[in-house]
Formats: C-alpha cells, structure tokens, sequence
C-alpha cells in the first residue's frame, strides 16, 4: 500500500509535468501518419493499434507504448504511397507520398519506475515541406495533394507506474513560414537589360508544436485498452512582398503584397482502441478516432495589396492601360463535419516458435469524407476512403551471439478505395461545372527493426500486454 | 548510440538529398470548357499577338467559328468596297488564319454582301449545321437572316429576315434582334439567342426560318448595380450593369448528365468598357445565371465572344482594339483556356480560305 501511494504520488507528479509541458505548446501539423500510418506493421493492422503498437512506432500512436520497451530498440522503414486519383476520369497526377519512417525507443528506470524515451521521424524523399497557396475554386484533393507532403517528428517519454498502466506523452514538431521578399531600384520598360533591381529575401521557418498524450491499461494477459490525444496545429504561410522603383523615368511604382493562409491544419484528434489476444496465436484490435474536422481552416490565402502608379507628367499614353489595385479575395467558407474512423485489426502468429516467427496481419480502415457537398464556388475535393492492408512480419531472435536481441522485418500493402461520386454545382454559370471524381491510392512499404531486449520475444509472439 | 549516430547521420544524408520534383496534382482538372481566358502569348501566334486575323483596312470583327475535320473555320464581319460583307478563313492549327495580315498577298474570301434592302451593312455571323446543310444566320437593319451552304462557302440567303422586332407594344425589345447565336436542343429543335435593346432574348424555331419568341421576357439582362457598401476595397462592381449582348452559344451534356447551356457575351459597364462574360442554365429554357467575374478583360473594347470547344481546351475568339502607336482599329484576337497550358508554336498557314 505504501509502494502504491508512492508510485501514485511519483505518476501524479510525472503526469502534472507532461501536462505543464503540454501546456506550453501553443496550437500547433499535419502529418502523412494520420493518412498512410506510420511502421509496417501498424500499416498491416489497419492502424488499430491503440493499444497494440510498441517500439518507434508508438511515437505516433500512442506514446504511453513506448514504456513497453525493456531494451532500446531502432527501427527504419520505407513507404511509397501512389495515387490514382481522376477526376471525369482523367488522372490528377497527386504526388505519391514516400519517405523514410524512423525512431528509437531508449528506456529505463527512475526512481524504480520505468520509463522509455521516444523519437520518430517521417522524413520525405521528395522535399522536407511544400507549401502551396492556390486559388479557392481550383480543385485539389485537399486530403491528398499537399497535406501529406512534409516531414513530421516525435519526441515521447513515458512512464510505467504499475504493471498495468501505461501513461506518455510528448510534441510534434513542424516549421510555419514567415518571408519578405522586397525589390527596389529602376524598371527600364523599353531596355529591360538596364534595369537595375535590387532584391532581398527574408524567410522564417518558425518551430510550432502540438502536443500528443496516451495511456494504455492492460485488462489481464489478453485485454489491453487505450486512450490516445492529439493536438490541433496550424502551419501558417505569411508572405510579405514590397516592391518600389522607377520606371523608364516615366513614373515610380508602389505595390504591396501581404498574403496570410493556413497552409496545412490538423484536426485534434481522440483515439479510444482496444486489444484482444483471442488465442496465444492471434490477436485483434479495434480503434475508434474522433477527428475535429469541423476546425479545419481552409488553405486559401487572404490577399492584401496596394499599387500605386501615379500617371506620368505628360499623362498615360493611348496604348497604355495603367493596372488597377486587385482586389482583396471573398474567402468562401468550407464546411467540415466532425468524423468517427473506425480501424480493425488482426494478427496471426503463423509461423515457428522461439528463434524464428512469421506473421499474418490484415486490417481495414473507413474514412468517411468530412467535407460538405462542393456545390458552390469553392472545389475542395474528398470521397469517402475504404482501405484495407495485408502484411506479413518475421521475428529473428539472436541471430547473432555477439549481438543478442530480436530483428523484426515487416512489410505491408494497403489498398485505398475512394469511391467515384458526382459533385453537381448549383449554379451553371460554375467556371469549374459538375464533375466525378474518385480513385485509388496503393500503399506499399517495409520496415526493420531491432530490440536489444531478450524479454521481447515472449511479449511480441503472445500477449496484448508484456 | 553508434547504431544511433548511425541514424541520425543516414537521415542527415536523406535530407540532404531531398531534391523535390514540382509538385503536380493540377492535371485534367475539371472545367466547363468556358475559361477564365488567357491571351495568346507572342510565339503562339504568327503576327501580333493576341491577333489572328487582322488588317487596318478590312477591320475584321464579330467573329464565328466552326469546326471542320481538322480544320477551324472562321467568319468575321469585314470593311469591302465601303461595305460590311462576311468572309470567311481558315486555319489548320486554331491561329493561324489564312489572309491575315502577315500572310502577304492573301486575303479571306467574301461569302455574304448586302444585297437586299432590309440587309443594310451585315453583322453578327453565326453557324450551324442543321440536317445536312450549314445554316448562317446575320443581322441586317432590319432583323435577323438566313444563308445556307453546303460548303461554307456559296450561300443563299433566303428572301427576308426570319426574326423582326417584336411588334408587340411594350415589349422589352427596343431594337431590331441582332448577333443571333442558334444551337440545337437534344431533340433537334432549333434556339436562338438574340440580343436586343441592352439585353438578350431567345426564339425557337423547328426548321430555322420560322421563329417564335421563348417566354415574354429576355433570358439575360444587365446585372443590377451593387449595393451601397457590399463592395470590398478595390472590388469592382459587376463589368455589365449597362447591357448585354453577342450571345454566343454552345451546349453540352455534364457529367452529371445534365444539359448545359453555355452563353459567352458582351458586357458593357456604365462607362462604356466592355469584357466578356459567361452566363449559364441546365435544362432547355428558363433564364439564365451570371458568372460575376468576366472570362475575357483586357481593356481593350473586347467584344463578340466565338467560343471553339475542343473538349480539354478552348479558343475565344473575340474582336478587340489593336493598338499601333498612337492609333489603333478593331481586330479579331484569341484567347485560351486553361490558362496553365502553353500552346505549341504556330502552325503554317493553309493553302486556301
């Protein structure tokens, strides 16, 4: 009883401090995770694994797992994600996502309680971040096109106070951008080569957070349940640009620019999962996440400008039409609707028994589309998401005497149906006019690891918990 | 922690190596085939850019297209003789008109004169093929004519105009119809779009030389000048709140199925400036609704909108001032759409008009 005041009092204060410190990160991502997941055999799984994942990959699903780890263990993979996404048929060209999945997990004790250190990092192949302004009435798969395009990283701690409770915690990470860009100096209109132009760029990439926090319960050797949170954040794109100068003599020129956009949003998010180890063989799992669509702040810059070419002396010439100030954008509102993703799991211990296993694992994922019908001006396209993913995983147990230990190797294949719909637009006078639209997205990948723990073996091929 | 250094320094290397292709996901995106317009660049086109068929004495204008094989016919309203007569032209590649000014020693061909009196000068050319035969409706003084052909280039004109004022009294139509646009319902039924007054009407007819009025009331009008303080800074208010007119007509079936009516007009403002404008319905009858930004605004008098509809792109054709120095004169210019596509260079110019 005394231990257990103790411990408690040690958990309260070691949950007070997470909660300080997630209360120091302002609003902070969107993360390819949430969309094509994050390890192989979590992807496999469906993504329920709430109360399932274990090692780097708990990083991002639920960082009270990571306190599961008795030895640090590494682990790195690689996915590509194609998209066959058309739109009246004809394919939109979205850019797969691909890149690196990475992370450690370095545990230990403190003060008798153990604990375990976690990162995880997404780092695409293509670029580390894009950042795209476009035109509200253009259409995009506003789930697939840039959301998905950027890097994302974890850093987790978790504690383990009792045997049956799991509790982490930790940030994510992403950059907003903030740039000035000004030009000053003459315009030679008729000998453009003699102009003399003088240009100075200042961007700011500036470190937002968001924070993540889970708890995981085991419920005996064969329940396990979970509770997962993740942070809203805002990737904000706020450009400046001012240009002065003289034109040919003629005249000066003054144009200001300020734009000010939400570049990426994502939704906080609660995942409520569970854990069954139906035989010592296999196992099923089932998440439940709510996802605050309804907060979604759409990427359409909001454009102020000012232009000032006062005429010449002699006045404009005949053939000349001096421009006018554009004018600000009427940003249209874009209606998200909260949404409830359920995941399912399952995992079969097919193969061998201590020093080599093979695993079977299959899941199934429905994302039901959180925006409205685009009947009107905007074109923010989404269909209802069915996926389903296939693996298959081995355990290799101290393949080497100098280096004890289990390598794990998983690969995974998880195929996205969005279902082809018509979008029909109330006004025919519509520049972009009804439409279908639907597709595909095949996602394929592998992911190592190894876990300097000779107690894994037992816990990976059996139990839902250690 | 070696095995970690390791990591680290193999993702130091991935990043390093990060060098991102453009980001694409703009491909075949959808549109309704009727802009936003961009003007043709100066190596899309043989002369002048954006100008296809020009000439500072024939002043070519009111232009009309129509398709066919491979082959863009365009017949525009041209000065001959102290005449205004229709001529037509060719091109193999959409821009490059035979006869146009930089084609030396060639001129269009003359398909239609003024030979009757209610004609006066002849305007506002548009075509159709209807049961074997083009049909070429224009406006003379007095109303709306017809020509037929076989070949697009002989005509014969029928004997009076197939569409006068409306002679009932207060009727919306202060003037005689003009820049008629004539497409076909599913069923093979004629309309008509007619411009009239400051706003544009529509007739239907089953053989295209007997008329009758769709409705009492025109299908368009000018847009209603905007409220007091509903405009933000810098907004400009609706480009046509004086009149509209040129209809310019052509239809199709949407992906959903629906039949889709779409109008290119000329939008004037109360200070005179013109741009062009796009206006819509489904179905085959009713009024129809406004886009409220222009597809064509160059400041340039552009006006009489020719729209060619090849599917995934369009041309606009549209007369327009062509400015030389201190003087200018009308000519007919060309526009694309999407505008995010570059056209290859220009083709040669055809063998004959």
């Amino acid at each position: 009883m005394a231990r257990g005041s103790s411990v408690l009092r040690r958990s309260a204060a070691a949950a007070l401090g997470g909660l300080a410190l997630l209360a120091a990160a302002p609003p902070a991502h969107a993360n390819p995770p949430d969309t094509f997941g994050f390890g192989s055999r979590e992807t496999a799984m469906g993504g329920a694994v709430a109360a399932e994942t274990r090692g780097f990959a708990a990083n991002y699903y639920n960082p009270a797992a990571l306190a599961r780890s008795r030895g640090l263990e590494i682990g790195i993979g690689y996915f590509r994600a194609e998209h066959a996404l058309a739109m009246n048929g004809r394919d939109n060209g979205v850019d797969a996502v691909k890149g690196m999945n990475a992370g450690f997990v370095a545990p230990g004790t403190f003060l008798g309680i153990p604990f375990a250190f976690g990162v995880a990092v997404h780092l695409p192949d293509d670029r580390i971040s894009r950042v795209r302004a476009l035109r509200q009435e253009q259409p995009r798969w506003e789930l697939y096109d840039n959301r998905n395009q950027r890097l994302f990283l974890a850093a987790n701690l978790a504690i383990e106070p009792t045997p049956w409770l799991w509790i982490g915690g930790g940030l994510s990470f992403m950059s907003s951008t903030r740039g000035r860009l000004d030009i000053s100096g003459s315009a030679n209109v008729f000998r453009p080569d003699d102009s003399k132009l003088r240009h100075e760029v200042d961007a700011d990439l500036t470190a937002v957070r968001y924070p993540q926090a889970g708890v995981r319960v085991a419920l005996g050797e064969r329940v396990a349940l979970a509770a997962v949170y993740r942070g809203e954040f805002q990737l904000a794109l706020d450009l400046t640009a001012h240009l002065f100068g003289d034109i040919s003599g003629l005249t000066t020129a003054l144009y200001d620019l300020h734009t000010r956009s939400i570049n990426n949003f994502l939704p906080q998010q609660a995942v409520l999962g569970g854990s069954w180890a139906v035989t010592d063989r296999l196992k099923t799992t089932l998440d439940a996440t709510w996802i605050n669509w309804s907060a979604y702040v759409a990427p359409v810059a909001k454009l102020d400008a000012v232009l000032e070419i006062p005429p010449p002396p002699s006045g404009w010439p005949s053939t000349v039409t001096p421009p006018t100030t554009p004018a600000p954008t009427r940003v249209e509102s874009l209606k998200m609707y909260d949404r409830i993703v359920p995941r399912v799991g399952l995992e079969w211990h097919a193969l061998g028994e201590k020093s080599a296993k093979g695993f079977l694992r299959a899941g199934y994922e429905l994302a039901k589309s959180p925006i409205a019908a685009q009947s009107g001006l905007t074109n923010y396209v989404d269909r209802d998401r069915h996926s389903l993913s296939l693996g298959v995983g081995g355990a290799f147990q101290d393949l080497l005497p100098e280096l004890p230990g289990t390598l794990t190797i998983d690969g995974h294949v998880q195929v996205s149906r969005l279902s082809t719909e018509t979008t029909r637009k109330a006004s025919a006078a519509d520049y972009v006019g009804d439409y279908t639209a639907g597709g595909s997205i095949l996602n394929v990948g592998i992911t190592a690891g190894f876990a300097f723990d000779k107690r894994r073996d037992d816990a990976t091929a059996k139990a839902v918990t250690r | 922690m070696k095995a970690l250094g390791r990591l680290a320094g193999l993702a130091l290397v991935a990043a390093c190596a990060t060098t991102g292709a453009e980001g694409e996901g703009d491909r075949n995106l959808p549109t309704a085939g009727v802009g936003p317009f961009r003007k043709l660049e100066p190596e899309e086109v043989k002369g002048v850019a954006p100008f296809v068929l020009d000439d500072a004495r024939a002043l070519y204008r009111e232009p009309a297209v129509l398709r066919d094989g491979e082959s863009t016919l365009l017949y525009a309203v041209a000065r001959v003789d102290e005449a205004d007569v229709i001529v037509r032209t060719r091109a193999l590649d959409e821009r490059t008109f035979f006869g146009t000014s930089g084609h030396f020693g060639h001129k269009p061909v003359t398909v239609l004169e003024p030979d009757a009196p209610w004609e006066g000068a002849l305007s506002g050319p548009t075509l159709v093929r209807f049961r074997g035969e083009i049909l070429l409706f224009y406006a003379g003084a007095e109303g709306i004519g017809l020509a037929r052909s076989t070949d697009g280039l002989t005509f014969r004109k029928e004997p009076g105009p197939v569409l006068t004022r409306d002679p009932l009294p207060g009727s919306w139509e202060t003037t005689a119809p003009r820049a008629p646009s004539v497409f076909a319902l599913p069923d093979g039924r004629l309309r008509m779009l007619f411009a009239a007054g400051r706003a544009i009407g529509e007739a239907e007819s089953a053989d295209g030389v007997a008329w009758t009025r769709v409705g009492g009331e025109p299908v368009l009008v000018p847009a209603p000048p905007p409220a007091p303080g509903s405009l933000l800074p810098n907004e400009k208010p609706p480009f046509d709140t004086a009149a509209v007119g040129d209809p310019c007509v052509v239809t199709r079936t949407t992906p959903a199925g629906r039949f889709h009516v779409r109008v290119l007009y000329t939008g004037t403002d109360t200070s005179g400036a013109t741009a062009v404008g796009f206006a819509a319905r489904y179905g085959e009858s009713g009024p129809l609704a406004r886009q409220t930004v222009p597809v064509y605004s160059v400041g340039q008098k552009e006006a009489a909108p020719a729209l060619l509809d090849l599917g995934d792109s369009s041309f606009l054709y549209v007369q327009q001032d062509r400015r030389d120095g201190d003087t200018s004169f009308v000519a007919v210019a060309a526009a694309f759409a999407p505008g995010n596509v570059k056209l290859p260079p220009s083709g040669d110019y055809p063998d004959s008009p």
